[in-house]
């Protein structure tokens, strides 16, 4: 464990708040994202009909695929906190570089769904089109759909460039130096995951059934 | 600060793609307001799994767990309030009708 700042007793006393720091942020994330869980909730409760048919038009393989990606990715994350604590530095390095790809390749994904998605008239605003009688409701699902995993994506793309940022600072020091970087940063990549378990199953499952 | 097993963490990570294929596989079955509910537990299982084993929230101390209770908290009360109006309220409001106008004499009321 390195020398703690001058004004924490113990470098535990600086790890223990550099955690609650994270978790308070991570407070306030949650009420980022919150409102758009509600606006989600309160028009699929409008526009149920609509809101089914339009979750049919995403793209189930892509989004299945996408969540497996990211849970994996958490373990790698939660192996490089491991390795970090055991002060293993070279594993630790690997470990953030393959949860990184791992998100970079979630991006990617992601991306090619866009495509898919702008190719079947499916943005709103930019030649949205829809079978008639559902599709202001549909409309309404492709904003929070859009919304909602734009945020999510940018949230991850702070995540990849925070674990390639810890990976190259490895590189010349030890790993106990950037522990708590490391421990909290997984704290926001966990977040950021979990946030993704339950767009998930609002966005590509709803009426997949019939 | 306890470390994890690697055991205990790849545990973690076999359970989590165990529900990803359960909440994939109950969605292609009819289960009328089933489904929904299905995929929302699942889910909060999840998280639950990642925040406790991953997050370290199992051996967090007092202040981290409250602070991580706070949250939910505040989640509720953003959902309590709001859906207490949205389903208290109809979704018919009366139709639009033009302001008044008014009066010459530029009296406003």
């Amino acid at each position: 464990m390195s020398v703690p700042a001058e004004h924490f007793a113990t470098a535990e006393d600086q790890r223990q708040a550099a955690e609650l720091g994270m978790w308070v942020f991570l407070t306030t994330e949650l009420m980022f994202f919150a409102p758009l869980f509600l606006g989600y909730a309160y028009n699929r409760w409008a526009y149920a009909s609509a809101f089914a048919e339009a979750s049919r038009h995403t793209d189930v393989v892509i989004g299945t695929v996408n969540t497996a990606i990211l849970l994996t990715s958490s373990l790698f994350m939660a192996l490089a906190v491991r390795a970090t604590q055991l002060g293993h530095r070279r594993p630790t390095q690997v470990f953030l570089l393959v949860t990184a790809t791992l998100g970079a390749i979630f991006l990617g994904l992601k991306g090619l769904e866009y495509a898919h998605e702008w190719d079947e008239h499916l943005v709103p605003w930019l030649d949205f089109r829809f079978a008639p009688g559902n599709a202001h409701g549909a409309a309404l699902f492709y904003y929070l759909y859009f919304g909602m995993t734009g945020l999510h994506a940018t949230h991850l793309t702070i995540g990849i460039a925070m674990a390639c940022v810890f990976a190259f600072r490895l590189r010349t020091q030890p790993a106990q130096h950037l522990r708590n970087q490391i421990e909290t940063g997984a704290l926001y990549w966990h977040f950021v995951d979990a946030i993704w378990v339950f767009l998930y199953p609002i966005l590509y499952l709803v009426n997949r059934h019939g | 600060m306890a470390i994890p097993t690697v055991k205990a963490l790849l545990s973690v990570w076999l359970g989590l793609l165990v529900l990803l294929g359960l909440t994939t596989a109950s969605a292609y079955l009819d289960l009328g307001v089933g489904n929904g509910v299905a995929n929302l537990v699942i889910a909060i299982i999840k998280v639950s799994l990642i925040a406790l084993f991953y997050m370290h929230l199992r051996h967090a101390t007092a202040t981290v767990r409250l602070a991580a209770g706070a949250a939910l908290l505040f989640l509720f009360f953003l959902a309590f309030l709001s859906f207490g109006d949205f389903l208290t309220r109809s979704r018919n409001s009366t139709p639009w009708r033009a302001p008044q106008t008014t009066s010459a004499t530029g009296d406003t009321y």
